[in-house]
């Protein structure tokens, strides 16, 4: 799921610190945000437009942390608008719905760890690329 | 590009297989949440019906309350409803009411069948509030509007009586949710075929109360927490004619007149008092 690979070019100290906080900082807003999910999306969003005019390998991480955040974006949506219709309309609690939680939570579970993972190895330096969202980074973003 | 839709398809697949194998445990046993509720309905049903037994009076003649078992037997028994669970209390109120409480009690006003025309409207009306007991409604009212916490500290004994007092008067006063009425609705004219009676009395009495609803008359309870009855009486219309089956009475015509004068009797009784 989750690749070390080596990157066009060997990053620098402060580059390697920037990349870093970009999932640093998905993974701060994921703890306040998993009530309401859009403030991960934007609180990423705010770090990736500031980054944007860094070098490439911050820009190429900023990407994939930003982008990582679209799954569990969907997933946490849903499962705090179905709570909501449960707390203020006729939807019952089911077992479905308590699995789609626990679904839920197992992926927010796998981000937090890939998220941590990633962070500490690029602070080292070292590329990791994402099962999916490193792909895509690759189709999004391109060296200048 | 092929291989990214395919990685980002992989991660759709994976969610959804996690939730549909997820789904196939019963989370509800395992969390004992059913027996949670289950308990909190249990008590809160009887709190509410010690606090309503002290303020109303419930007629105990036993004709009276046979000849309501009958109706209410033969409808579970139709319908496979555990007769178990229905616990029917007839009050001595001039008020047009019926109502449920939690744990299966049904409250049925004296006013509600004297002044129903014949047996098929009153068998109506309890199939509708007995659909409220079988689909959960009420329990799902009492969450939505009071809280589970607070019901829950209502049976811990951690609420006052007036507090009691106003979620008995939202069970027997306010309506429910209009799609939650509609569902009690078709379920109880599936009750009412399942049980060979004939539902269109029950769409002719709700278009009577139709009629009276501008009256805002205090004993036509029923009406006010039952609103719509005019579109309501419409749609029983319309669904009945799609059913052709032989209805039966339940009650002889000589059964439900007695009913009737008992009643009445009772009434007269009552006002002699004062």
């Amino acid at each position: 799921m989750i690749n070390n690979t080596t990157f066009a070019y060997i990053p620098g100290e402060h580059e390697a610190e920037k990349a870093s906080n970009s999932y640093l900082m998905s993974l701060i807003v994921l703890i306040a945000g998993f009530p309401l999910p859009i403030i991960n999306l934007i609180a990423t969003l705010i770090f990736y437009l500031s980054n944007r005019k860094g070098t490439y390998f911050v820009r190429w991480h900023c990407t994939q942390a930003l982008l990582s955040q679209l799954s569990v974006l969907f997933i946490n949506s849903y499962a705090f608008w179905w709570t909501v219709s449960i707390i203020f309309s006729s939807e019952e609690m089911t077992s479905r719905y308590l699995a789609y939680l626990l679904s839920a939570i197992i992926f927010n579970i796998f981000e937090f760890i890939a998220t941590i993972y990633t962070a500490i190895k690029t602070r080292k330096g070292i590329h990791v690329e994402w099962w999916f969202y490193g792909s895509l980074t690759n189709l999004i973003c391109k060296a200048k | 590009m092929k291989k990214v839709f395919l990685q980002g398809l992989t991660i759709i697949v994976l969610f959804f297989l996690t939730w549909f194998l997820l789904s196939q445990i019963d989370w509800y046993t395992i969390f004992k949440i059913k027996k949670v509720t289950d308990k909190t309905e249990e008590k809160l049903g009887d709190l509410f019906w010690n606090i309503l037994q002290k303020t109303e009076k419930e007629n105990k003649n036993t004709f009276v309350i046979n000849v309501i078992d009958s109706i209410v037997n033969k409808i579970c028994l139709a319908n496979k409803i555990d007769r178990e669970i229905i616990k029917i209390h007839i009050i001595n109120k001039d008020e047009i009411n019926a109502f449920a409480l939690p744990n299966g009690h049904l409250l049925v006003y004296s006013g509600l069948i004297l002044s129903s025309e014949n047996q098929e409207e009153l068998s109506g009306v309890i199939c509708h509030e007995i659909a409220h007991i079988e689909l959960n409604h009420i329990m799902k009212k009492l969450i939505k509007e009071v809280g589970l916490t607070a019901l829950i500290s209502m049976t811990a004994g951690n609420n006052g009586t007036e507090i009691i007092k106003q979620t008995v008067k939202l069970l027997s006063s306010s309506a429910f949710d209009r799609s939650l009425e509609k569902a009690a609705d078709i379920k109880a004219i599936d009750y009412l075929v399942k049980s060979k009676i004939n539902p269109q009395p029950f769409a002719n009495f709700l278009y009577a109360l139709a009629e009276k609803e501008n009256e805002s008359d205090k004993y036509f309870a029923w009406i006010s927490t039952h609103p719509e009855s005019k579109e309501r009486g419409k749609y029983i219309t319309e669904y009945s004619k799609t059913i052709t089956i032989k209805y039966e009475p339940i009650l002889s015509l000589n059964t439900w007149d007695k009913l009737k004068e008992k009643l009445l009797n009772n009434k007269s009784k009552y006002f002699k008092t004062f």
